[in-house]
């Protein structure tokens, strides 16, 4: 049996002191590609940034057996100023982080670096070019450009198919299978159906977390989605049971 | 009016005073006004300015130098409202509404309850451009110095912080601090400042040049040094107009920005509609 990257283990976490999650353990194998379902509200963006160290802990801990891994982080889309004055190679650049380099111009090997992520996914022309002029899915390739300059062990995703089109949304697919032959990958959606022939696994996230070690959609899976979770009595995590949504 | 009458007025050493203010001020707000503009916090700017105030009367009412107290007043209100933007349970909109109005209200309550008349309250409304000493001229040039190192060396911190602070806390930046150095920074651009223009036209200076550069370019790097250019030639040709049309300097400056910006937007708006109708 593999190391796990990540073990969550019985956390609980959310804004202020407001728990948004109970109870949450998960553990994450290197090379997994976990999508994290659930409903709106659900708390799966707040999973996502407990895990990145952004949110702090009311409960339980977060540990990582190999050491931290080099992450690479898409947020969401309604979380960016797109009226904010920053190209397209400075929003890029900024994925490796500030150090060894004070003072605005970039070393050679980073300037390099993002010279190449650029020419190699055809943004090369775009350099200059502000974020708020980029259409859905040049911005999103950007961020996803952002994400991945630093060749992270672990890739986070909240929700990168917002405001993107068909046929980007394909080209992202296609790519984000290549990227997990070599790292691991938390996708965040909505939209189980456009996810689920990508994912290895699926994490279904509703105040609490359960989880599915396939990403066949059993009827019960599809349930949990559609219903709260809680409602569904599998698994040891321990769990309330609620109302049902109007359409059971 | 030929040139050399026009210009006759810098053989007197209280205009030339008066330009060097201008011209430094219009360089430390290009720099501080494109982080305030691009991070759309106008309206922290003008929290810290008119809590300030309450710094001035206290200051006055205790016999210190007025800019000392609206100094350690502007520094404490942005700190608090970084601080409250932070925790986001508390609706930082309205905490700024309240220190705003509670340092105006502080500050009218003590030059009240000093002795005497209180003659220079109207320069701190307006600013006294004219009046501007050379050691004023070397705590502004001095400052002004100290943000330009700090924003060429920290350039990349302090642009990826104001972006997009969550992502830049996955990359190890330390956020916070940065954040905090910036609104000390801002607190004291702008109390400085108000030596030039004034509590009420303050922050004019801080965005009217950096909305009038980005007309031309969307890059932060790029935006400050034409904001600089912008602020020095609106600043310096309100200067002008203040002295032979005599009217207040501080409101001609402002006249003169906003005029500015005007103008270049017709200029690129007729520009733009010759080469669509040619072309």
């Amino acid at each position: 049996m593999k190391k796990p990257l990540i073990v969550l283990d019985n956390i609980r976490t959310g804004y202020n002191s407001d728990p948004v999650l109970r109870e949450v353990s998960l553990e994450i194998y290197p090379l997994d590609f976990i999508g994290i379902i659930g409903p709106n509200g659900g708390g799966k963006t707040t999973l996502i940034k407990a895990i990145l160290g952004l949110l702090p802990l009311f409960s339980g801990q977060i540990l990582f057996p190999g050491g931290k891994p080099k992450t690479g982080y898409l947020p969401q889309s309604s979380q960016i100023d797109r009226s904010f004055p920053i190209t397209v190679k400075e929003v890029i650049s900024s994925g490796l982080g500030t150090s060894g380099n004070l003072f605005p111009f970039l070393p050679s090997g980073k300037k390099e670096k993002v010279k190449k992520m650029m020419d190699e996914t055809g943004l090369s022309s775009l350099s200059s070019t502000a974020i708020g002029e980029l259409s859905g899915g040049q911005l999103q390739k950007t961020f996803l450009c952002r994400a991945l300059i630093d060749e992270p062990d672990l890739l986070i995703l909240d929700e990168p198919n917002t405001h993107v089109d068909k046929h980007f949304e394909q080209e992202m697919h296609e790519w984000l299978k290549e990227l997990n032959q070599k790292m691991t990958i938390l996708l965040v959606s909505h939209d189980i159906g456009t996810i689920s022939p990508m994912v290895k696994t699926i994490a279904c996230v509703n105040r609490t977390l359960h989880y599915h070690p396939s990403n066949q959609l059993s009827e019960e899976v599809l349930k949990v989605y559609n219903c709260p979770v809680d409602v569904i009595a599998h698994g040891p995590v321990p769990h309330r049971v609620l109302k049902s949504h109007d359409n059971e | 009016m030929t040139m050399s009458e026009l210009l006759s007025i810098l053989d007197y050493q209280f205009f030339r005073h008066a330009m060097a203010a201008a011209i430094l001020t219009s360089l430390l707000a290009a720099m501080v006004g494109t982080y305030i503009v691009s991070r759309k916090i106008v309206f922290i700017g003008g929290g810290i300015t008119h809590a300030s105030f309450g710094g001035i009367g206290m200051a006055y009412y205790m016999g210190l130098n007025p800019f000392l107290g609206a100094a350690v007043f502007g520094t404490m209100t942005a700190l608090g409202i970084e601080w409250i933007s932070g925790r986001g349970n508390i609706r930082e909109d309205s905490a700024i509404a309240i220190l705003w109005s509670l340092g105006m209200a502080l500050g009218i309550i003590f030059v009240f309850m000093t002795p005497g008349y209180a003659p220079n309250l109207m320069s701190f409304l307006f600013g006294s451009i004219l009046s501007v000493g050379k050691t004023d001229l070397y705590i502004l040039a001095g400052f002004s110095l100290f943000t330009f190192l700090l924003f060429s060396v920290f350039f990349r911190p302090i642009l990826y912080t104001a972006f997009d602070p969550e992502f830049a806390k996955t990359k190890g930046i330390p956020v916070s601090t940065y954040r905090y150095m910036m609104s000390v920074i801002m607190a004291l651009a702008i109390v400085l400042s108000i030596r030039t223009v004034g509590i009420i036209l303050v922050l004019s200076i801080f965005t009217i040049p950096q909305i009038t550069a980005m007309l031309f370019t969307r890059d932060f790097a790029r935006i400050i040094p034409l904001a600089a250019l912008w602020g020095v030639t609106g600043s310096v040709a309100g200067l002008f107009a203040a002295y032979y049309l005599n009217i207040p300097s501080g409101a001609a400056i402002i006249f003169f920005l906003t005029i500015q910006l005007m103008l270049i937007k017709l200029v690129i708006f007729v520009h733009r509609e010759l080469q669509r109708r040619s072309g």
